[in-house]
């Protein structure tokens, strides 16, 4: 399955092709540019199409989607290695996704989380955002152990190579 | 890998041995206890689980499904009590041979499982490159690969068997023993077209057949294989002369 995959030839009438146990990866990414609230932000590989976006985060991931758009970002062939050989970086594909409230259907029933306003209805939109995920968390060592013993040393070491505050900035370099 | 308590994280594998105990053993309420007790990967689904889905399932039934969490977007990322952390455990990589006492219908969620997986290291490999901070543990890429292409490997092994069973066909794809332009014989596999082969023109471009002009190369290009061959075969039986003035008490080696 991971070699060129060459898929049945579709012609009109054909039963729908179902790829059971497909091989793409998506990749979440942070966007460069800021995008609306409720945009997510793909890599996908390149085979894959907008109808194979939407398909795939419904069924794998349970994620209703609206709109989805992709662009394919070209990247450079004009670096080269050690041996002055052009180097390509891979291309890749990259998809837009919004997202929407799953109960589409706002005109049979209100949804409880649905606020209308005069004759307009309101609906809460999804929104992602793309979390921090490498904070560093705060370590507190246990008591008496080798590595309290070693940061408070760091500790005492980076106090004595502080300037004195006294000198309002001025560097050791001018006397007095 | 399990090499600490058993309280502590088990393999990925032995944690996934332990979710399907669920859809293939009747002692539901076992694999529901062992469940609670394995951590890492099931921690992931559990979290923030509905655990009323398990206290449902008490008796002599197998459940119609097994769906564990709908949090969507977020299983593109790991549980937040990875985050921040530089390493991160992670079990032994299946093996083929723990994969081919599956049934279809486990290999099958498997699979979805591993891609699920892969695609949230591969989020959190791109962002790691954006923040320039090293990605926590990233042999799980590798082990995820090396999982995926071994499962894939056992399906496969199993679609032959059934074909050869059923059909006789020894290949998926149908294909032809070909000569090309240069007279070289090679497998041509067939591709599905919607004209037949001789409405096609790019296909007729192709020429299947030698041209009589080709016959000096074919012969120079035979007699080039056929001197590198004898130059090798002379050099190893010059070889075992050395050796053999070399050192006279040597066994002679067969080649």
């Amino acid at each position: 399955m991971a070699r060129r995959l060459i898929y049945p030839l579709y012609q009109i009438g054909n039963p729908q092709l179902r790829i059971f146990r497909p091989p793409f990866s998506l990749t979440l990414v942070r966007p460069g540019k800021e995008q609306p609230q409720d945009t997510v932000q793909f890599r996908i590989p390149m085979e894959m199409t907008k109808c194979d976006v939407r398909n795939y985060l419904e069924k794998i991931y349970n994620v209703p989607v609206g709109a989805v758009r992709t662009r394919i970002q070209y990247c450079t062939n004009k670096k080269r290695n050690h041996l002055n050989q052009k180097v390509k970086r891979p291309d890749y594909k990259v998809a837009y996704v919004q997202l929407v409230e799953e109960k589409a259907n706002l005109r049979f029933y209100l949804p409880c989380h649905a606020v209308t306003t005069g004759s307009i209805l309101w609906v809460q939109q999804q929104t992602f955002e793309f979390p921090d995920i490498f904070t560093e968390k705060d370590v507190k060592s246990a008591e008496g152990s080798v590595e309290e013993m070693q940061e408070k040393f760091m500790e005492d070491e980076k106090q004595r190579q502080k300037p004195d505050l006294r000198r309002g900035g001025v560097t050791e370099w001018f006397g007095l | 890998m399990a090499a600490t308590s058993v309280g502590r994280v088990l393999t990925l594998c032995r944690q996934f041995q332990n979710a399907f105990r669920i859809s293939t053993s009747l002692a539901v309420q076992q694999s529901a206890l062992t469940l609670t007790k394995s951590q890492s990967y099931l921690d992931r689904l559990t979290y923030p689980l509905l655990s009323s889905n398990w206290h449902c399932h008490v008796g002599q039934y197998r459940p119609l499904h097994t769906t564990i969490s709908r949090r969507g977007l977020e299983e593109f990322f790991d549980i937040p009590e990875n985050w921040g952390e530089p390493t991160v455990k992670s079990g032994a990589p299946w093996t083929a041979k723990q994969l081919r006492t599956k049934s279809n219908e486990d290999l099958h969620k498997l699979w979805y499982v591993l891609l699920k997986e892969k695609n949230m290291l591969l989020t959190i490999e791109q962002e790691s490159k954006r923040q320039r901070i090293q990605m926590p543990s990233p042999e799980r890429l590798k082990k995820i690969e090396r999982s995926m292409k071994r499962l894939d490997t056992v399906v496969k092994e199993r679609e032959d068997a059934l074909r050869l069973l059923q059909t006789g066909q020894e290949r998926a794809r149908p294909g032809a023993w070909r000569k090309d332009i240069f007279g070289r014989v090679y497998w041509y596999r067939f591709r599905e077209h919607a004209l037949p082969w001789y409405m096609n023109k790019r296909y007729k471009r192709k020429r299947f057949y030698t041209p009589l002009f080709v016959t000096p190369h074919i012969r120079l290009r035979l007699e080039k294989h056929l001197r590198a061959k004898t130059r090798i075969q002379n050099k190893e039986r010059e070889k075992q002369t050395v050796l053999q003035e070399k050192f006279p008490q040597m066994k002679a080696q067969s080649s």
